[in-house]
């Protein structure tokens, strides 16, 4: 045996680790200190006002209501829109489609859209909503919304489907079930925690998204439901706020961000925890 | 049709003892397989006598589960798959693409390899096959969950937790899952594709324990990699070998004195 050989992997192994951990550090250490800016900043302007008052003009005292509402009610339109769409087209592809030639072309189409910048999106449906009704509008902000979504459905929905053993499939074909139903009680069940996984990250991802909702939305400095009309949201008051020279909206535009985030993360634990229990009975 | 024609000529001179008693369940045919281009079953004749066990053995790669999977039409499933040849059944070809695939699939049932329990409570994985083709009262389901369970000699153990999961139990015990839920459908043929393989011997022989009781009631076919478990479990058992059929013939026959010299090089472990 030759203790060199064995020496040098040592070292290599010993430095590669190092690298690792040096690597995860960085970007722990990035996460942590956004997150604790996010916070030190966001907590200190958070009162019951932000949840009761609308935006305000510069220099007097408001909240984030209208931002809030309007946000809310464009990603749970988007979600309503995205997600069937994206859950048929990721079935087809993997239950249906899988061997034919259009599920390819359809998976590399997805793959683009769903990297594809989003303020072509808000690009997009500016000149085939937005043009024609004549004016911004909540619903085209969802509907742009939308957009984001479907890609991402698609893939997770498709991802998690191709998971999905084929003894599972063909032991459901050996009782006679029919493709339909396994596919429904059988498929979807066995892929349902990821499915759900993919419908909160594009969740997460409509969230934050800015860019698809400035051509779209716009926005709305008063409390409006209305889907017809310009509709507040939180990531294009941050943006505008934060933009701001004011103090006091920087400071709410902290505040916004917070809340989003905390939201998300809300969200995620939620679904992991319904997920997880789902899983251990 | 007559037992003399499907029986392969090689064991046309030693005829199973009492023949009259015999009932062919399926009737296999000339039957050829295709992989897209390349033949993977050659002219494979063959009969399936009724409530006999059948077991299908040769090396790795001689068609065995192929056959088998045509029993049922789970190539199916798959593109480019095809068969020729004629597999009769109850008066019908069952290679013949007009064939109902799911009525068919619940009349000839299949165990996998693998245990494959749905994800969903044990009772759920019973009483869901049933519920596909019988509207039961509550009662009437329970029973038949309760019966089906009872004919895999699983009751005793899940009786107390019909509500967990299937997959939580082990693996044995997934494995009679899985034959509860196809006895469950009533079929009947019951398809066993290397059933003990992924299990310990305890579990495989109350299996095995299983397979023969149930051939009071079912027809059943069993693909086995383990020469000793087909000389236990079957009946008659049929030597495959690079996608032809060599021999078949009663299982003590077949084991003690086969009639070609393949079959005797593997059975005697001299190659597989």
């Amino acid at each position: 045996m030759d203790a060199s050989i064995y020496n040098t992997r040592r070292r290599r192994n010993v430095i590669a680790t190092a690298a690792s951990y040096g690597a995860t550090g960085i970007g722990l250490a990035g996460l942590a200190m956004i997150l604790g800016v996010l916070f030190w900043e966001g907590f200190s302007g958070l009162s019951l006002s932000v949840f009761t008052e609308m935006t305000p003009p510069p220099g007097s005292a408001g909240g984030l209501l209208n931002a809030i509402v309007g946000s809310i009610l464009m990603t749970v339109i988007a979600i309503v829109i995205g997600t069937p769409i994206g859950m048929l087209a990721g079935t087809y592809m993997a239950e249906y489609g899988r061997h034919e030639k259009i599920s390819s072309v359809v998976r590399f189409i997805n793959d683009i859209l769903l990297s594809a910048p989003s303020i072509v999106v808000g690009l997009f449906i500016y000149e085939v909503m937005v043009v024609p009704m004549g004016h911004f509008s909540g619903i085209a902000g969802a509907v742009a919304l939308s957009v984001i979504v479907i890609p991402v459905v698609v893939r997770t929905t498709e991802d998690m489907l191709m998971l999905v053993p084929n003894t599972l499939r063909e032991a459901a074909a050996s009782i006679g079930l029919p493709r339909s139903l396994m596919i429904r009680h059988i498929a979807y069940r066995a892929a349902r925690s990821g499915i759900i996984t993919g419908i909160l990250l594009a969740v997460a991802r409509i969230s934050g998204e800015t860019a698809p909702l400035l051509f779209t939305a716009l926005n709305n400095q008063f409390y409006s439901h209305n889907l017809n009309a310009p509709m507040s949201s939180l990531p294009v008051v941050i943006f505008q706020f934060a933009l701001s020279p004011y103090e006091d909206w920087q400071k709410l535009a902290w505040t916004g961000a917070l809340i989003i985030t905390i939201s998300v993360l809300a969200l995620s634990i939620i679904a992991r925890a319904l997920t997880g229990t789902r899983k251990a009975s | 049709m007559s037992i003399a024609t499907a029986i392969p000529t090689a064991v046309a001179g030693h005829p199973p003892v009492d023949p009259s008693s015999l009932r062919d369940k399926v009737a296999i045919r000339n039957l050829e397989f295709y992989y897209g281009q390349s033949k993977a079953l050659k002219g494979i004749t063959l009969p399936l006598y009724e409530n006999k066990v059948t077991a299908f053995i040769g090396p790795s790669g001689c068609g065995k589960s192929t056959l088998l999977r045509v029993l049922n039409r789970m190539y199916d499933l798959y593109p480019n798959q095809h068969a020729e040849g004629q597999v009769q059944f109850d008066g019908m070809n069952l290679v013949d693409p007009g064939v109902d695939l799911n009525l068919l699939r619940a009349r000839i049932g299949m165990v996998f390899q693998k245990p494959t329990p749905f994800p969903m409570s044990i009772y759920e994985n019973i009483a869901f096959g049933i519920r596909l083709y019988e509207k039961l009262s509550k009662r009437d389901l329970d029973q038949r969950v309760e019966q089906s369970l009872r004919r895999a000699a699983l009751w005793d153990e899940v009786k107390d937790k019909l509500n967990a999961n299937g997959l939580s139990l082990s693996g044995g015990q997934q494995q009679r899952l899985c034959i509860a839920r196809t006895v469950a459908v009533r079929p009947e043929v019951i398809l066993f594709d290397e059933p003990c393989s992924a299990l310990d011997p305890i579990s495989t022989a109350k299996i095995e324990e299983l397979i023969d009781e149930l051939k009071e009631d079912y027809t059943i076919v069993i693909v086995t990699h383990n020469m000793q478990q087909a000389a236990r479990v079957s009946d008659y058992t049929a030597f495959m070998y690079l996608g032809e059929l060599i021999e078949f013939g009663p299982t003590d026959k077949i084991f003690t004195s086969p009639t070609d010299r393949r079959t005797q090089d593997y059975i005697t472990g001299r190659f597989g």
